[in-house]
């Protein structure tokens, strides 16, 4: 009985892939069987359509939470791939062998040891073995550069089969790598048992299998009870950058730009093309990035590399000898030089891509047809690109689509952020431009498509997914904050139901609520919506009666959060400040509940001093509380036989908002120089403390003001005293400063 | 006779291993050459050939090696910039020695060197004895080289007037030199190039123009990558110049080299090996080269007024010397890094801490 013939290969090797075509035409089978998940046998027709563009990559992932994934990225010069076409071209049969997808994804354990980590033991010996930069750099002056068929499959075969004998049993994956060669074998029996001659069959894998597949004929395994998942799979675009980040199946290459000129080169017949093509385009670069670089220098640079490559016996430059003679030659000897270079032309910024609707999923198909809707096809690159958006009604066109568009683009865009698709992120932007203006940058990257396809689970729309994410976050929000950012997230995309569920759900958690710092956030976030949201044609009422309560309900919970340390009085005072915006934003909050909760912070003694300044100085600032109140308040506040920390404190409080009121009334002043006067010896080395901290927050202009007062107060010169207070300390008086730092202050 | 001279070129020291080089020769040699490009870098990265031990020349960064034997073969001139102490013109002279078997033709690039050192000059008295003719010319090793088909080396490139570096640009370009008093063109034979060295940190250097620059290769020499392949060199060389010069003293133990090249590496980095402290870096280029002529120094003061042994204190004067260039500057960051590193490294410090204190005058 005949053998079926062995095609060991590379993935992603373009010599590989020439001498399979080759060996196919040689052998003409009527049978191919490739290394590669077997139940992607569906996906050949649309591979092989006119309007598939390499790179692609096959993602199968679960169909169940958590989303596992695994990818199989093919380049043009992919071996499996060119099998494929060939077959194609040919009408010849065409089968993928290895374990199916679903077995991939049920096995976990072993499926982290099928990306590089588990190989990269085997890999690091190989490097060890042989030198010359590692194992990458001697696969492609061997193998890459084979002259003839028969040394290519002769070399793959050694190089496989020495592989094996090195590491066998050794590797972490091993176990894996068992079932895998038994379930291909039963596939080669299983086709022959169909009754197609082995002879007519060809079976193409990785040059490590090869040994393992030669004993198929006594395969009798039967594959019932192997685990297995529900998992489906679809065809993505991919890139050649991806590609050099070696994720996903089998080795990547960290140069596929290069790689696939060295796939030109065998398609060309023209063995030097790699070489020169490789220094022709570093050069193009540095030139368009404005360093001149002669023909001259690339004529050089060839030379240097062929000569490089001779003193290591081979025949032709490798992509060390390229890189090391552009260094030399085009970079007057610095890497730094050419290294932007250097990546544009080993990586590239290559994507690949399908005919519209095949193998998608709805999600990806209502990705794609909302990016053409919305004009935004051009953004779908590699190279990351900016978007200034303007969400307010454009008047001068004559469709209502078309004056929303960017009001449209924005939903789209922020909707696909909550999905974590990573094809759009904003950018912050001052608020010069206001609220109707957003920046983005857009970026399309296989990753972005595999976050794409993993919410395809969550519904058959972007906006559906988003609506499903949002509304699983407001299930499991444990705080009113994450809830309100939900809602205005809601807000950014446009869409009300989830808004007004999210709304409901806030409703109910605030019930149980007695966090001013929660209230407020969330009370500042639901202000914001309600006062912008109209330009993104957000309804606001339903958030109003919500906003009402939660506001009303910080009122009456405010007083008692009072009552508190100094460490914990800064949260108060940014609820506060919070609090205060949004009831001079909205007429339909309590005003009068408000500014009675005010009053009270401000007048009682047994709160913290500190908030009650504060509240205070919202009241003086409101036009609330007038000189003559003013006046009493700080004299009682700060009268003789008060505690220094407690006076100076509320001064503190007072004088962290509208510093100009103050400064404005001289009685202030007075009535603080005359507390200060009272102070005996020990007070006032405490009250300094809190003095200093409180005028830290002063510009040296106002402090200029303050002096003018004081000087009017003191009867000294006012410039002579501003000059006093701005200087910085010296030594003498830091160190009586420092003093203080041991000094006690819980007697 | 031989034993007469202080220093004897490279291909007469290694004459041994350069004639096992070319009696094992597998691989094609370029004309003008005398062995092929393997050997020479077996030559100068070290190995064995049919039982002769080749020493390393050139340690580390293997790589740039091969660069700088493959720029000679495409014949195309060489231009090897570093910092002072990166071992440019070492390199250089050994790669002529192994190439050509001779590696004195050279021009030292000087502030006062002119054009006719590059090309030609007159004997005088002939030239108005006689007049111009090929007697009363003197060639320079340049010319030399372009006639005898081998490499002549132009040291310290950089530090040539501008006018005459550019003096090069016509012989790297035509490959021929034009002598108009004889009306004579003489063409280079094959083999012909140069290796120019160049000094990167150096007061007192020339800015070298776009053209002449475009027609080398260059090769940026770095600093040793890691304290071990720095050791190896600084063990390795001065092993060899102890043997020449007849210093009297046993070699440095392991850890003296050791300290050294720490003490070098973290005043040259600015910061400690561990990468975890900033020093301040003096203002002296600290080039291996610099720690290898510093241990053959305390070498030389132990074999002639000591024991024999290198101590604490011999090493610790060395160092001074060697740190301390600029009186006020370097003696701060020294006593800086004497107490802030060096006195925290521990006992097996401690010793050539006190012998650096006590020197430094506290």
């Amino acid at each position: 009985m005949d053998n079926p013939s062995f095609f060991g290969i590379r993935h992603l090797s373009p010599a590989g892939a020439y001498y399979l075509r080759c060996f196919l035409d040689v052998k003409q089978p009527k049978l191919v069987l490739v290394e590669g998940p077997a139940d992607f046998n569906d996906i050949l027709k649309d591979i092989t359509r006119k309007e598939t563009k390499p790179p692609i990559a096959v993602l199968a992932y679960t169909k169940e939470v958590p989303v596992r994934t695994i990818l199989y990225p093919f380049a043009e010069y992919s071996p499996e791939y060119q099998a494929i076409l060939w077959c194609n071209e040919r009408n010849v049969q065409f089968r993928f062998i290895d374990l199916p997808s679903s077995t991939f994804l049920a096995m976990p354990e072993c499926f982290p040891a099928n990306t590089d980590e588990g190989r990269t033991n085997v890999y690091m010996e190989l490097d060890k073995i042989c030198g010359d930069d590692g194992h990458e750099i001697f696969w492609e002056r061997t193998l890459e550069q084979a002259g003839s068929l028969e040394a290519y499959h002769k070399g793959a075969k050694n190089f496989g089969a020495n592989l094996r004998n090195l590491t066998e049993g050794k590797e972490d994956n091993w176990a894996e790598t068992v079932l895998r060669e038994a379930y291909m074998r039963q596939q080669i029996k299983d086709a022959v048992t169909s009754g197609i001659n082995p002879g007519d069959i060809v079976v193409v894998t990785g040059s490590y299998h090869v040994e393992g597949l030669k004993s198929w004929q006594d395969s009798n395994e039967n594959f019932k009870g192997m685990p297995e998942t529900e998992a489906v799979h679809t065809l993505m675009p991919y890139s050649y950058y991806r590609l050099s980040t070696r994720a996903g199946y089998g080795a990547g290459n960290k140069a596929p730009a290069y790689y696939s000129l060295l796939w030109e080169g065998f398609k060309r017949n023209e063995p030097g093309y790699s070489s020169y093509s490789y220094l022709i385009k570093l050069a193009a670069y540095m030139r368009k990035a404005g360093s001149p670089v002669s023909a001259a220098s690339v004529i050089e640079a060839v030379r240097l590399a062929e000569s490089l490559a001779m003193l290591r016996n081979g025949s032709r430059p490798s992509l060390r000898d390229l890189r090391d003679a552009a260094v030399t030659c085009i970079g007057e000897g610095s890497f730094a030089a050419i290294s932007l270079g250097m990546a544009d032309t080993e990586i590239g910024t290559v994507i690949g891509t399908l005919p519209d609707g095949v193998s998608r999923t709805s999600i990806q198909d209502d990705f794609y047809r909302q990016l053409k809707d919305l004009k935004l096809e051009k953004y779908r690159s590699a190279i990351c690109q900016d978007i200034m958006l303007d969400l307010r009604e454009n008047r001068r066109v004559k469709s209502e689509k078309a004056a929303f568009i960017d009001l449209h683009r924005s939903f789209f865009l922020h909707q696909s952020r909550i999905l974590n698709i990573k094809f759009a992120g904003q950018v912050n932007t001052s608020q010069d431009n206001a609220t109707w203006q957003e920046h983005w940058m857009l970026q399309w990257t296989p990753e972005a498509e595999i976050a794409l396809v993993e919410s395809a689970l969550k519904g058959d729309t972007i906006a559906s997914a988003a609506s499903f994410e949002m509304k699983e976050r407001v299930e499991n929000a444990t705080n009113m904050g994450q809830i309100a950012l939900v809602i205005e997230d809601a807000c950014y995309c446009g869409m009300e139901k989830a808004a007004v569920y999210a709304t409901a759900a806030l409703q109910k958690i605030a019930v149980d609520t007695i966090s001013v710092e929660d209230l407020a956030e969330t009370a500042q976030r639901l202000s914001i919506i309600i006062q912008y949201g109209n330009i993104r044609q957000a309804n606001p009422e339903p958030l109003k009666p919500i906003l009402s309560q939660l506001f009303y309900r910080a009122c009456l919970v405010l007083e008692g959060a009072c009552i508190c340390d100094d460490a914990a009085s800064q949260v108060i005072i940014d609820a506060m400040e919070k609090l205060n915006s949004a009831e001079l934003a909205h007429d339909f909050l309590d005003k009068k509940e408000w500014l009675k909760v005010l009053e009270n912070i401000a007048i009682h003694d047994n709160l913290n001093t500190k908030l009650s300044g504060f509240a205070a100085a919202i009241l003086l600032e409101r036009g609330n509380m007038d000189t003559e109140r003013l006046r009493t308040e700080v004299s009682r506040r700060l009268s003789a036989g008060t505690p220094a920390s407690l006076g100076a404190g509320w001064f503190e409080g007072l004088a962290m908002k509208n510093k100009y009121a103050l400064i404005a009334r001289l009685s202030l002043w007075e009535s603080l120089n005359i507390y200060l006067t009272s102070l005996t010896d020990e007070e006032f080395k405490r009250a300094l403390v809190f003095l200093r901290r409180a005028f830290a927050g002063f510009s040296a202009a106002e402090k200029d003001e303050i002096a003018e007062n004081l000087g009017e107060i003191l009867g000294l010169d006012g410039r002579e005293t501003s000059e006093a207070v701005n200087t910085v300390l010296d030594e003498s008086s830091q160190e009586i400063i420092d003093s203080l730092g041991d000094f006690d202050f819980d007697f | 006779m031989e034993e007469q001279i202080l220093r004897l070129p490279a291909e007469q020291l290694f004459q041994k291993e350069i004639d096992a080089l070319i009696a094992a020769e597998k691989y094609p040699v370029p004309s003008g050459w005398n062995m092929s490009p393997q050997s020479v870098k077996t030559y100068i990265c070290g190995g064995n050939v049919n039982g002769t031990n080749i020493t390393p020349k050139y340690i580390g960064h293997e790589r740039l090696v091969e660069i700088a034997i493959s720029t000679l073969v495409t014949d195309r001139a060489l231009l090897l910039i570093g910092e002072p102490g990166t071992a440019k013109s070492w390199l250089s002279e050994h790669l002529t020695a192994a190439i050509n078997g001779c590696s004195t033709k050279v021009v030292q690039g000087t502030a006062g060197t002119t054009e006719e050192q590059i090309k030609y000059s007159w004997n005088y008295a002939m030239l108005v004895a006689k007049g111009p003719s090929m007697e009363a010319m003197l060639k320079s090793p340049v010319f030399n080289a372009m006639e005898t088909g081998t490499i002549a080396r132009v040291e310290e490139i950089s530090r040539c007037a501008s006018e005459v570096q550019d003096a090069l640009i016509s012989l790297l370009s035509e490959k021929r030199i034009s002598v108009p008093e004889l009306a004579l063109e003489v063409p280079a034979k094959k083999g012909f190039s140069v290796i120019a060295t160049a000094n990167t940190r150096d007061k007192g250097v020339n800015e070298m123009s776009a053209a002449l620059k475009r027609r080398f290769n260059i090769v940026i020499l770095p600093a040793p990558a890691t304290l071990d392949s720095e050791m190896e060199i600084v063990k390795t060389r001065v092993s060899q110049l102890s043997e020449n010069l007849d210093l009297n003293a046993s070699l440095p133990e392991e850890d003296v080299v050791e300290k050294v090249c720490t003490i070098f590496r973290e005043l040259r980095n600015g910061e400690t090996l561990d990468r975890r402290q900033k020093v301040k870096a003096t203002s002296g280029v600290l080039s291996t080269a610099e720690a290898i002529s510093l241990l053959c120094n305390s070498m030389a003061l132990a074999g002639s007024f000591g024991n024999g042994v290198v101590t604490d204190l011999d090493l610790a004067s060395a160092l001074q010397g060697a740190v301390i260039k600029d009186e006020e500057k370097d003696n701060v960051a020294w006593k800086e890094y004497l107490e802030n590193i060096m006195k925290k490294r521990g006992s097996e410090w401690s010793g050539l801490y006190m012998a650096c204190k006590e020197l430094s005058g506290e």
